[in-house]
């Protein structure tokens, strides 16, 4: 996964939650910053597709690793 | 119905009428044959396209929750204080419920019948409202943002006034409530929710 500036912890957390908090750490970021994310929802697939479509940030990079997903987006 | 309608045209008018009678009847007052005589098919016909009765229930389950694109829209369309989050996801929830009155009389019949199912129902209808109200009034009393209280049992108690909302919209289409619209019965439910929990907006400046 390429370097990041800001990382959030989603983990524990159920929609809508993580991408509420999404929400809010991009809005504190530069434009052309990276956010980790790590989230255990498998909902959150899904759902961080959908809020990259509606706020148009662009989702670099997206993965699984033992029951955790990880999303590096990359703010408008 | 043609023999040759598609196959999709087909599995759906299957679904169709297997959701009328699941919520007249229940998933066990239903049989294979009486399904496939109200669809106009034989029994044989019905199982290329669903395995089982079992199976055909879980297909027009499945098709229960709001689409999550549309709540992730609903969350995300305005300010993020907790009431307004919740006003906006309860609307998208409730509205998506009272489009479809069988699914929701398919959910009262699975509450008497099995509750693993009725879990299921619950897993999609509400378990994202309520993981949401109690993640929220967990961090709003560290705040001294709302009143000392269990937020499980207060996530229970906003769950029992919706589904009670869209029953007596949707089911009993109860004259008692007919000045109200759905939506004008929620909102007021919320107010009186915010008001049990005694939210306190957080001041700003």
């Amino acid at each position: 996964m390429q370097n990041y500036q800001h990382e959030l912890d989603a983990r524990g957390l159920n929609c809508p939650l993580p991408i509420l908090r999404a929400k809010k750490t991009i809005a504190g970021m530069q434009s052309g910053e990276l956010v980790k994310i790590v989230a255990t929802d498998p909902g959150s697939v899904k759902d961080f597709e959908a809020f990259c479509k509606q706020t148009g940030n662009e989702l670099v990079e997206s993965g699984s690793d033992g029951g955790a997903f990880a999303f590096l987006i990359r703010k408008h | 119905m043609t023999k040759r309608m598609k196959a999709a045209e087909r599995r759906a008018s299957i679904m169709a009428v297997a959701k009328v009678l699941f919520a007249d009847k229940g998933y066990h007052g239903v049989s294979v044959d009486e399904l496939a005589r109200r669809v106009g098919v034989s029994p044989a016909v019905l199982y290329q396209h669903f395995g089982s009765k079992e199976e055909l229930y879980e297909a027009v389950v499945d098709g229960l929750s709001a689409s999550r694109e549309t709540y992730i829209e609903a969350a995300l369309d305005g300010p993020d204080d907790f009431p307004s989050v919740l006003r906006r996801i309860t609307r998208v929830s409730v509205e998506h419920i009272a489009a479809d009155p069988d699914l929701f009389r398919m959910e009262l019949q699975a509450s008497l019948e099995s509750a693993e199912t009725a879990r299921r129902f619950f897993h999609s209808r509400w378990q994202s409202i309520a993981d949401y109200i109690e993640y929220s009034l967990r961090e709003l009393a560290l705040e001294k943002g709302v009143r000392v209280i269990n937020e499980r049992v207060a996530a229970l108690m906003f769950i029992g006034l919706m589904r009670e909302a869209v029953y007596d919209k949707c089911i009993l289409d109860a004259e008692r409530y007919e000045a109200f619209t759905l939506d004008e019965l929620t909102r007021q439910l919320i107010d009186l929710f915010l008001h049990a929990i005694d939210y306190r907006p957080a001041k700003t400046g």
